[in-house]
C-alpha cells in the first residue's frame, strides 16, 4: 500500500519533469523470497528508485534492465533464479531460494490508462480490488504482456493497454479472488482468442484498502503509534474532545476530529479494513466509544489502553445501562491491549499495539516465528491452468 | 522504435561495419560448407574463403598468411598463446613477465599458470600507466619463458613501447606475447618491425562480428612450441581442433581490409574529435583529470570526474550515451578498476572514473551532443550534491 503511494507520487514528480519511467513488478515467485508477488518498483529515467523487489539483491540489474526497457519502448519479464547456490551470473550467494519473476512494463505518460493510472484507481476509494498482470514464460518480449485490468470490488472495470481478449473470460477467476481474499495466477491459451497463438499467465492481484487506524486521544503518548503507523503508510484518524490538544500542527499526519463522544463516530468511516485504539486516558470517553463500537459496529478490532479491571467495569456498567452487544463483539475486543513483549514506555506500548493489529488483521497468533511450523509467508504461488 | 543510445564505447566491441555483413551473408546461405570436407564443392568454397580472409588479416599486422590461424576471440587466442607456449617448452617452471594493467584475460591466464608451478612477475605502472624499460630488463632471468606485454591499454588507451620490448626480447632470447586487442586496426601495428612472436587480436573491435579472433604466431616457433589446447581434429595446421566459422572468418577478413586502407585517415579524425572532447569537457566541468599520458590510442579518452559516481552518472545519461567506467568485464558486483588503482589511483578515485572511445561511425555532431549532456549531467550531480550538503549542515 504504501509502496504503491509512494509510486504514485514520484510518478507524478516524473511526469511533470517530463521524465520517462518503467514499472517493475514482482508477477510470480516459486520458493522463498524477501518479497512476494505483487512488490513494485518505479525505476527513472535517471536512474533513481521507488519501491522494491526484493532485499536489495535484484534491484541493481532490474533497474538497468528497465532502463533498456524504456529506451526499447517494450514490456520485458525477466526472471531471477536464487534456487541455485552457486549462481555463475550473479557471483554471490543471495541467500534467498526462489525463482522470482518480474514484470518490467515502460510507462507512456500521454495514456490515461497506463499501468501507473490503474493503481492510483486502485487507491482511490477504500473498496478492495483486483490488479490482473499479464505476462508471458514462452517470449518474455510479448507485447501482450502488461497491467491491463482493474476490477473494483462495486465491480467497476478498468482496462489499459492494448488487450485483446475480452474481459469476460476473466471474470470467473476475478470472481474467485474476490472470494478467497488471496492472490492467485492462471494460464491462459490464446489460441482461437487472439491472433498470436500464446501462452500468456495472469496474476489475480488481490488488494486489500489499506489499514485505517482510528485513535481516541490525543495526547503526547499517542505521538509513537502515531509515528509507527505512519511507517507502516496505514490511514491515521484521531478522535479526541480536546480542540487544544487534537491539532494538525501537533499531528500533520492524521485527519482529526474534535468532538464529545456522543458524536465522534459520525463522520468517521469504520470498515472491516478499520482499527480502532481507545487511549483517551478519560474513562468516560472511552467507555461511550466503546459502547458504540461493540453495539452498532464491526470493526475487526478494538484495542483499549488499562487494565482487565477498567475492562471489566466498563462491561459491567454498560450491561447495566442495558446495551445489547452480540458475544463475538468482545473477541473483537483487545483490551489490555497490546502484544506481551513486556512494554513500559510509550513508544514500547506503541510497538506491541502495532504488532497486535499487525497480527490481527494477517490473521496470525503471533508468537516466535521460530517455532512456527506453517511456512512465514502465506503466499500462494501455484498457477492453475484454465481451459477457454 | 525509439532513438537509440548515442554509443561511445567502441573499445567494448564495435558494430559490424555494413560492407562486413554483406561479405558475410552468402556463408549463412548457398555457401555453408565445412571448410573441412574435402571432396565437395561446398567445402571448396569455405575453405577458399577462409584462406582469402587469412590473407587480409594476415596483411593487417605485416604477416604472412600462414602464420595466422583463427580462433573464437582474443581471449582464446590469449589462453592459447600462454598455456600452450608453457606446456610446449617441455620443462617445468617457467617465468613469464607481464604488468599490473594488462586484460584480465592475459592476468587470469597468468595466474593459473602460477598455481601450475610457473612464476610470474607483475611489472608496475607510474601515474601515466607506463612501466620501465628497464625493470623490464631486470626482471629477466635464465629460466624466462616470454613476455606478455599488451599493444595499448584497454581502459586508458595508453601505448607500450612494443619495438623496445620487442628490441629486449630479441636481445635476452625470450619471446614476445602481445595482446594487440585494442590496437589492431587503430594504429599501425607489424608484428615484423615490433619483433612480436606471438599476437592476439580480435574480429569484434575491428568492425567485424563477435566470436572470431586471430593468433599470429611467428615462423621462428615450431608448432612443437606451442601446444594445442582445445582438441578435436588437425584443423588450423593442429594449432586448434574445431569447425571454422566460416561466416564470422570471412567478416573478419573484411574487417580487416577495410583498417589497412582506411585505419590512417579515421585516426587522425578520431584524434581531433577526442581532443576536442576532451578541451571541451576540461573547460565546461573543473576538477576532471584525464588519465594516462599523452602517447595514447586516438579514439579513446579516460576522465577521472571528482567527487561524481561514474556508475550514477552513466546510469543517469543511459538514455542519450553509452559509455562505460573503467572495464566492461567486472560485471554486477562493483569491482574497482585494476589498472586505475595500478596507476596509483584510490579506490574511490577509480569509482569516480569513465571512459569514452570513439570509433568509425561517430561523427563531429555526436561528440558536440556528449558534450553537453555529460556537462549538464556532471553540473546537475555536483549541485545536488552541494545541495546535500548544505541541507545536512
Amino acid at each position: 500500500m504504501k509502496e504503491i503511494k509512494q509510486i504514485l507520487k514520484a510518478y507524478e514528480i516524473a511526469r511533470q519533469k517530463g521524465q520517462r519511467v518503467a514499472l517493475a513488478t514482482v508477477v510470480h515467485v516459486e520458493g522463498s523470497s524477501y518479497r512476494g508477488p505483487g512488490a513494485r518498483m518505479l525505476v527513472n529515467e535517471d536512474g533513481t528508485l521507488t519501491g522494491a523487489i526484493s532485499g536489495g539483491c535484484l534491484e541493481g540489474d532490474a533497474l538497468r534492465k528497465a532502463l533498456m526497457a524504456i529506451v526499447e519502448n517494450k514490456t520485458l519479464l525477466t526472471t531471477y533464479d536464487t534456487s541455485d547456490d552457486d549462481d555463475a551470473i550473479f557471483g554471490m550467494g543471495l541467500g534467498c531460494n526462489g525463482i522470482i519473476r518480474v514484470l518490467i512494463e515502460p510507462i507512456n505518460h500521454k495514456d490515461n490508462a497506463n499501468p501507473i493510472e490503474l493503481l492510483r484507481e486502485a487507491m482511490r476509494t477504500r473498496k478492495a480490488s483486483v490488479i490482473v498482470t499479464f505476462f508471458s514464460l514462452r517470449d518474455k518480449w510479448s507485447q501482450l504482456q502488461g497491467t491491463h485490468l482493474l476490477i473494483k470490488n462495486d465491480s467497476a472495470v478498468f482496462k489499459s493497454g492494448i488487450f485483446a481478449l475480452p474481459v469476460d473470460i476473466f471474470l470467473k477467476d476475478i470472481h474467485k479472488t474476490f472470494e478467497q481474499q488471496y492472490t492467485c495466477f492462471v494460464k491462459y491459451e490464446t489460441s482461437g482468442i487472439s491472433a498470436e497463438n500464446t501462452t500468456l499467465t495472469a496474476i489475480f492481484e488481490y488488494l486489500e484498502p489499506n489499514v485505517s487506524l482510528v485513535i481516541a486521544g490525543a495526547g503526547n503518548d499517542v505521538f509513537p503509534l502515531v509515528n509507527m503507523a505512519e511507517i507502516l503508510g496505514w490511514q491515521i484518524t484521531l478522535v479526541d474532545g480536546r480542540p487544544a490538544y487534537a491539532t494538525t500542527s501537533r499531528f500533520p499526519s492524521c485527519q482529526i476530529v474534535v468532538s464529545d463522544a456522543d458524536k465522534a463516530f459520525d463522520n468517521v468511516l469504520l470498515d472491516d479494513r478499520t482499527a480502532v485504539v481507545l487511549m483517551s486516558h478519560n474513562y468516560h470517553y472511552d467507555k461511550s466509544l466503546l459502547k458504540v463500537l461493540l453495539s452498532e459496529n464491526y470493526v475487526p478490532y478494538i484495542g483499549m489502553l488499562g487494565p482487565k479491571k477498567k475492562k471489566d467495569r466498563i462491561l459491567a456498567e454498560l450491561d447495566e445501562a442495558g446495551v445489547l452487544w452480540q458475544d463475538e463483539a468482545l473477541i473483537r475486543l483487545f483490551s489490555p491491549i497490546g502484544l506481551n513483549i513486556g512494554a513500559e514506555t510509550p513508544e514500547e506500548i506503541a510497538l506491541s499495539i502495532i504488532a497486535e493489529i499487525k497480527a490481527i488483521f494477517a490473521k496470525r497468533e503471533s508468537g516466535f516465528l521460530r517455532d512456527y511450523p506453517g511456512k512465514i509467508h502465506s503466499r500462494n504461488n501455484q498457477i492453475i491452468n484454465s481451459r477457454l | 522504435m525509439n532513438e537509440l543510445p548515442l554509443y561511445l564505447d567502441y573499445c567494448a566491441t564495435t558494430p559490424c561495419d555494413p560492407r562486413v555483413v554483406e561479405q558475410m551473408l552468402p556463408y549463412f546461405g548457398n555457401y555453408f560448407g565445412n571448410a573441412a570436407s574435402k571432396d565437395h564443392h561446398y567445402g571448396w568454397m569455405a575453405k577458399e574463403a577462409i584462406e582469402f580472409a587469412r590473407e587480409q588479416v594476415a596483411e593487417l599486422i605485416g604477416a604472412r598468411p600462414q602464420q595466422v590461424i583463427f580462433t573464437s576471440g582474443a581471449t582464446e587466442s590469449i589462453n592459447l598463446a600462454l598455456k600452450g607456449l608453457v606446456e610446449g617448452s617441455g620443462r617445468k617452471g617457467n617465468h613469464i613477465i607481464t604488468t599490473k594493467v594488462e586484460h584480465e584475460a592475459v592476468l587470469d591466464s597468468c595466474r593459473y599458470l602460477e598455481q601450475q608451478g610457473n612464476t610470474i612477475t607483475y611489472l608496475e605502472v607510474n601515474k601515466e600507466g607506463d612501466f620501465s624499460l628497464e625493470a623490464l630488463e631486470r626482471a629477466i632471468r635464465p629460466d624466462t619463458l616470454a613476455i606478455a606485454i599488451m599493444y595499448a591499454n584497454n581502459e586508458t588507451g595508453v601505448i607500450n613501447p612494443v619495438k623496445e620490448i620487442g628490441a629486449i626480447a630479441k636481445k635476452y632470447q625470450v619471446l614476445f606475447m602481445c595482446d594487440a586487442t585494442q590496437a589492431v586496426g587503430k594504429i599501425p601495428v607489424d608484428v615484423q618491425i615490433d619483433g612480436i612472436d606471438l599476437l592476439c587480436f580480435s574480429a569484434h573491435k575491428i568492425y567485424g562480428p563477435k566470436g572470431v579472433g586471430a593468433l599470429f604466431i611467428s615462423k621462428k616457433l615450431r608448432r612443437t612450441l606451442v601446444f594445442k589446447q582445445q582438441h578435436g581434429g588437425a584443423h588450423e595446421g593442429g594449432y586448434r581442433g574445431g569447425t571454422l566459422n566460416t561466416a564470422g572468418i570471412v567478416g573478419f577478413g573484411r574487417a580487416a581490409t577495410i583498417c589497412s586502407e582506411e585505419m590512417e585517415m579515421e585516426g587522425a579524425r578520431l584524434q581531433t574529435l577526442r581532443n576536442r572532447f576532451e578541451a571541451s569537457l576540461l573547460k565546461n566541468v573543473t576538477g576532471l583529470v584525464v588519465n594516462g599520458g599523452t602517447n595514447r590510442l586516438p579514439h579513446v579518452s579516460n576522465i577521472l570526474l571528482s567527487g561524481i559516481d561514474a556508475e550514477g552518472l552513466l546510469l543517469k545519461v543511459s538514455k542519450y550515451l553509452a559509455l562505460s567506467r573503467g572495464s566492461a568485464c567486472s560485471g554486477l558486483t562493483q569491482q574497482v578498476s585494476h589498472v586505475l588503482t595500478a596507476m596509483g589511483l584510490t579506490k574511490e578515485e577509480a569509482h569516480q572514473t569513465v571512459r569514452i572511445s570513439l570509433g568509425r561511425f561517430t561523427k563531429m555532431e555526436d561528440m558536440l551532443y556528449a558534450i553537453t549532456i555529460l556537462s549538464d549531467a556532471i553540473k546537475e550531480m555536483l549541485s545536488e550534491k552541494r545541495l546535500n550538503i548544505v541541507k545536512s549542515s
